[in-house]
């Protein structure tokens, strides 16, 4: 196994565990629909730079469908989580300095690229991932407008819990 | 399998997030109520339409049953039509006027002794010829469609020929442009009636052969011309023609009138026809055959 990876599976488990044990009951407790908070997207984001694309988005599905089973809906954050790995070259290609990063920088955390980079980055990754999970939640874009309001109210919170857990850890790789 | 990884490997990330998103999708539809609910829904509309379009065009290719199934029915309609101008006639002795559906519904009785005379059969002209001295006419309906020898055949605008060799499948018939048709037709408005034959050259005309002298003031051009129902094969009042010019004194037969028929039947126009099958032919012939000896 790739030891470049080791630091994503201890993320992997932390992130589930603090999505599903504690984001899910905050969730639970203020019961309101525009309150959501997805903070394991954050695995994907912090996933090695170099990772090739189809391990990235297989990646993706895994820690969407470790969320789902507790959360009780099969497929539908898994689906975002294949989504947004497969999103996220395209995501840095745009935020990151022209002609791509070099080799250096592992992953995209404000420790590699610059705080204004990763806010950027992770804003519109976060975008993408939460558009596609309340899409697919909703299953029709007849309710199009609902789920656009649903996507920034989730997005302004999750920004919060990205800003602390990028703040507190900075992870290097 | 391990080409399918090395493909899915080379061929990047898209590939791959289109394999994961139908598998979670085929999850998705199965494992979530909301969600199996929604697909279910919108499968049926565009299910529906699908159907629908299907539908159109399986109509499309069974349209030459649809239009056999017509015909068949269009035969029914006619017997039935021909039916009800006969029983008119044969009410007529006892003053009393009633539509065929009334005796049929109701008066059993009447129902037997009052019985349809004709049967229709639809019929498709496959070769025709306007030419010649004799003139024939092809139709696709055979024995096995109860078409027999010496039946007439008709066209919804006119008479069209009488059948006179049958096949299996096919008949041949004799179009009324022959030197040998002789059909009775009388002139409606005088009410008499003469032999329709044909003496070649014009396809559209024929004449109305022994009429009459008494009538030569009364016939004027335009009159119409119907069968006039003395005949085992011709039903009463099929449309022959209208009258050409004035009538004039036979050659042959200075006693009677001949007249030109214009046919209204377009003889080189001729497509569906039917052939009128006469229920009750043979017992009029064995009737036939006693003033013969």
């Amino acid at each position: 196994m790739n030891s470049s990876l080791i630091p994503s599976i201890w993320r992997f488990l932390g992130l589930v565990a603090v999505q599903t044990l504690l984001l899910k009951q905050m969730g639970a407790a203020v019961d309101s629909i525009y309150f959501n908070v997805l903070l394991y997207p954050l695995f994907v984001l912090f996933l090695p730079m170099e990772l090739s694309a189809p391990i990235a988005v297989l990646l993706g599905f895994a820690v969407g469908m470790a969320v789902d089973l507790p959360y009780g809906t099969p497929g539908v954050h898994a689906s975002a989580g294949a989504f947004s790995a497969f999103a996220k070259p395209i995501v840095i290609a745009v935020v990151g300095p022209k002609g791509g990063f070099t080799s250096k920088e592992l992953i995209f955390s404000p420790h590699h690229v610059s705080w204004q980079t990763f806010l950027q980055g992770s804003s519109l990754f976060f975008f993408l991932h939460l558009f596609w999970y309340f899409s697919v939640d909703a299953f029709t874009f007849v309710y199009f407008s609902s789920i656009i309001f649903k996507t920034v109210a989730a997005l302004f919170l999750t920004m919060i819990f990205v800003v602390l857990y990028a703040a507190m850890f900075n992870p290097k790789r | 399998m391990i080409r399918l990884l090395q493909l899915l490997l080379k061929n990047g990330g898209f590939v791959t997030l289109v394999f994961v998103e139908l598998f979670c999708f085929v999850i998705i539809v199965q494992y979530n109520t909301k969600q199996a609910d929604i697909w279910a829904n919108t499968a049926d509309i565009y299910g529906g339409r699908v159907l629908e379009k299907r539908q159109n065009v399986v109509d499309y290719f069974s349209l030459a049953d649809r239009v056999d199934s017509l015909n068949r029915a269009l035969d029914s309609v006619q017997a039935r039509l021909a039916n009800v101008r006969q029983m008119q006639v044969s009410i007529r002795d006892t003053a009393f006027l009633f539509s065929y559906d009334t005796i049929i519904g109701t008066d059993s009785v009447r129902r037997k002794t009052i019985r349809p005379e004709y049967e229709f059969v639809t019929a498709r002209v496959i070769s025709n010829s306007i030419s010649s001295a004799n003139n024939w006419l092809i139709i696709n309906r055979g024995s096995d469609d109860l078409v027999g020898p010496h039946m007439a055949v008709v066209s919804p605008n006119g008479i069209v020929g009488i059948t006179r060799h049958i096949g299996k499948h096919f008949s041949i018939a004799m179009s009324v442009l022959h030197r040998q048709t002789r059909i009775s037709a009388s002139l409606k408005k005088q009410n008499t009636f003469g032999s329709l034959v044909w003496e070649g050259g014009d396809p559209e005309v024929m004449t109305l052969k022994d009429i009459s002298k008494h009538f030569e003031d009364k016939i004027k051009p335009g009159d119409p011309v119907v069968t006039s129902g003395y005949s085992v094969m011709f039903p009463k009042d099929i449309s022959v023609g209208t009258v050409m010019g004035k009538a004039t004194p036979d050659p042959e037969n200075p006693h009677f009138l001949v007249v030109k028929v214009k046919l209204s039947q377009e003889m080189s126009d001729i497509h569906e026809v039917a052939v009128v099958r006469n229920l009750y032919s043979e017992e009029i012939d064995s009737l036939k055959q006693m003033i013969k000896q």
